[in-house]
């Protein structure tokens, strides 16, 4: 190309710079700045910011709240990742192998939880949970196990795993269609070899499809755990506030209240650096562990 | 027989689940037109007269409709300006190679690995110091830069097919690298463009946290955050018509959107998703 090098350099100046600024600015800045705000006890006026060094960290670590907030997370990460890949799979088995005349019918279905807002969901599941009017109730009375109707979301035992479900079925499509995609891929012959051989189906599924879609099964399970810990507590935000009591009570919305509700803000930046390592952590060890798996096939 | 057994067996929990995701939303519907003593003598039935009082009252009273027009706002502003930052940034770091490019790009990519939750407080005394809280432009800024890295990662698989010879063809001719980049390449990749824009106005048009933080006035708020708030009010003043009509109006739009650009939006997010 004939254009000269200064030429060239303002021109790749042009094209990165000023969004790599407001990258920085937007998005590095903040991050940065939120670690270092974990070291000061601060209400958010200029004024009054005392350098503590780490004592929010052993405030957070003597904190009964943050132990319940964690164990709530976890609880939606590992009811997240069971639910969610068991039926996802089971979906996307059905609607590629199992001839399924409707299956896109099921898949365009299936799929629109996953583009409605969170707070729409919230809302219509709080509904759905509503003691008087809601869905659950009147079914469970309409069949007559009306012993079994309960306040759902106000109740201490019933709260926790109550959110969980909205949260599956806003996620199941997702995970349903690239699980789908990585089925596709696998080359018929090999089902037509294993027939020969006189493999069941079960048997099929298991030494050929989960095998071989695996790296798909890997990047969904993470997927599901970094949205999960990074994303649950707007659903727990919306529908519960936390309680009854903190029993609902994740680390996300812990934060939210610190920092903008008790204007702890210091504090808050403790609690998200908290949800940085937990997420960074959760995913290495997964890493590790579904990779070890993979080598054994 | 056995073939309509095993047809059954999996038909079964396939409807099951179709019923769980379009009864609920169904519902939702049918209680939009429904009177709040009608939605509690009479939960599960159709409604006896169909009144539009509900869709009035949650669009003047409780404000769905300035929170409704807002959310356009960024919406449509927020999607433009990704476009805007991340066209020249994928078409530099794709195209023109030079030292640092694969760092740089890796770069984008981490940080969508990286929770944005503890950017927030920060993000917050950022905006207050500049005078920007509480204002729609600034929130689109902000809703635009967040999307960048996904927007690179989505157009960079697009603008790596574009022929190189296309290029230096218009280079030859004496076309600068700026209408290369605009005349060429930019209506080359329509249709990466179109799938991410898509999808970024998705997520701006359900964003929910950082509106809440960031918007102060309730003449602000975009749509999520105005939803919260009539859902708590409804619980005080037992306006349940009036949710269940802001709830129908807050999701129409992206049924449509849905039904318009399926192909796409499926298509966008399965790639988008596989970038863990």
């Amino acid at each position: 190309m004939v254009q000269s090098k200064k030429q060239k350099y303002l021109f790749l100046t042009f094209c990165l710079l000023p969004t790599f600024l407001l990258f920085v600015i937007f998005t590095v800045y903040p991050m940065v700045n939120g670690i270092y705000l974990s070291l000061f006890d601060w209400s958010g006026m200029s004024a009054n910011r005392e350098f503590v060094g780490f004592e929010n960290y052993v405030r957070m670590f003597n904190d009964e709240i943050i132990g319940k907030a964690i164990y709530n997370d976890y609880f939606f990460v590992v009811t997240k990742v069971i639910g969610i890949m068991i039926l996802s799979l089971f979906f996307a088995v059905a609607l590629t192998q199992l001839k399924v005349k409707e299956a896109p019918f099921y898949r365009v279905v299936f799929f629109f939880p996953n583009i409605m807002s969170v707070v729409v969901i919230g809302i219509l599941w709080q509904f759905i949970y509503e003691p008087d009017i809601g869905l659950v109730n009147g079914l469970l009375t309409s069949i007559g196990l009306e012993s079994w109707t309960r306040p759902w979301l106000g109740s201490m035992e019933w709260a926790l795993p109550s959110l969980v479900v909205p949260a599956i079925w806003a996620g199941i499509g997702l995970f349903m269609l690239l699980l789908m995609g990585g089925i596709m891929n696998i080359p018929k012959s090999q089902y037509e070899s294993a027939e020969i051989d006189g493999a069941s189906e079960w048997q099929q599924f298991w030494k050929i499809t989960v095998p071989l879609i695996w790296p798909q099964i890997k990047t969904s399970m993470i997927y599901i755990v970094i949205t999960s810990l990074n994303g649950s507590f707007v659903l727990v935000q919306i529908m519960t506030n936390g309680g009854p009591g903190n029993e609902t009570e994740v680390m996300g919305s812990y934060l939210y209240q610190k920092a903008f509700e008790d204007f702890q803000f210091g504090y808050g930046a403790t609690i998200g650096v908290l949800i940085l390592i937990l997420s960074l952590v959760t995913v290495l060890i997964m890493q590790f562990v579904l990779k070890r798996e993979k080598v054994e096939y | 027989m056995t073939k309509f057994l095993t047809g059954a067996a999996v038909r079964i929990p396939l409807i099951i689940w179709s019923i769980l995701v379009v009864f609920p939303l169904i519902w939702m519907f049918i209680g939009a037109f429904k009177s709040n003593a009608e939605i509690f003598s009479s939960p599960w039935s159709m409604p006896e007269t169909y009144n539009f009082g509900n869709f009035v009252s949650a669009w003047v009273d409780f404000s769905i409709g300035s929170s409704f027009l807002n959310t356009i706002f960024v919406t449509v502003l927020g999607t433009v300006l990704c476009l805007a930052f991340s066209i020249p940034t994928t078409y530099a770091l794709e195209r023109l190679r030079f030292k640092g490019s694969e760092v740089l790009f890796n770069v984008y990519l981490a940080s969508m690995m990286i929770p944005a939750v503890l950017g927030w407080i920060p993000l917050f005394f950022l905006l207050m110091n500049m005078n920007l809280l509480d204002n729609l432009f600034a929130l689109s800024a902000v809703y635009a830069i967040s999307q960048v890295p996904f927007t690179i990662f989505i157009l960079s698989s697009f603008m790596g097919s574009v022929p190189k010879e296309l290029e230096e063809a218009a280079a030859v001719d004496g076309m600068s690298p700026y209408g290369v980049l605009f005349k060429i390449v930019t209506p080359m990749v329509k249709t990466g463009i179109i799938t991410a824009s898509i999808l970024n106005a998705i997520t701006f048009w359900n964003e929910y946290f950082m509106a809440l933080i960031l918007l102060q006035t309730e003449s602000k708020n975009t749509l999520g955050v105005q939803m919260d708030l009539l859902s708590t009010n409804a619980q005080y003043e037992s306006a349940w018509g009036a949710l269940f009509a802001g709830l129908v109006i807050a999701v129409v739009p992206v049924i449509i959107f849905y039904a318009i650009f399926q192909r796409h939006i499926v298509k966008g997010m399965t790639e988008g998703a596989v970038k863990g």
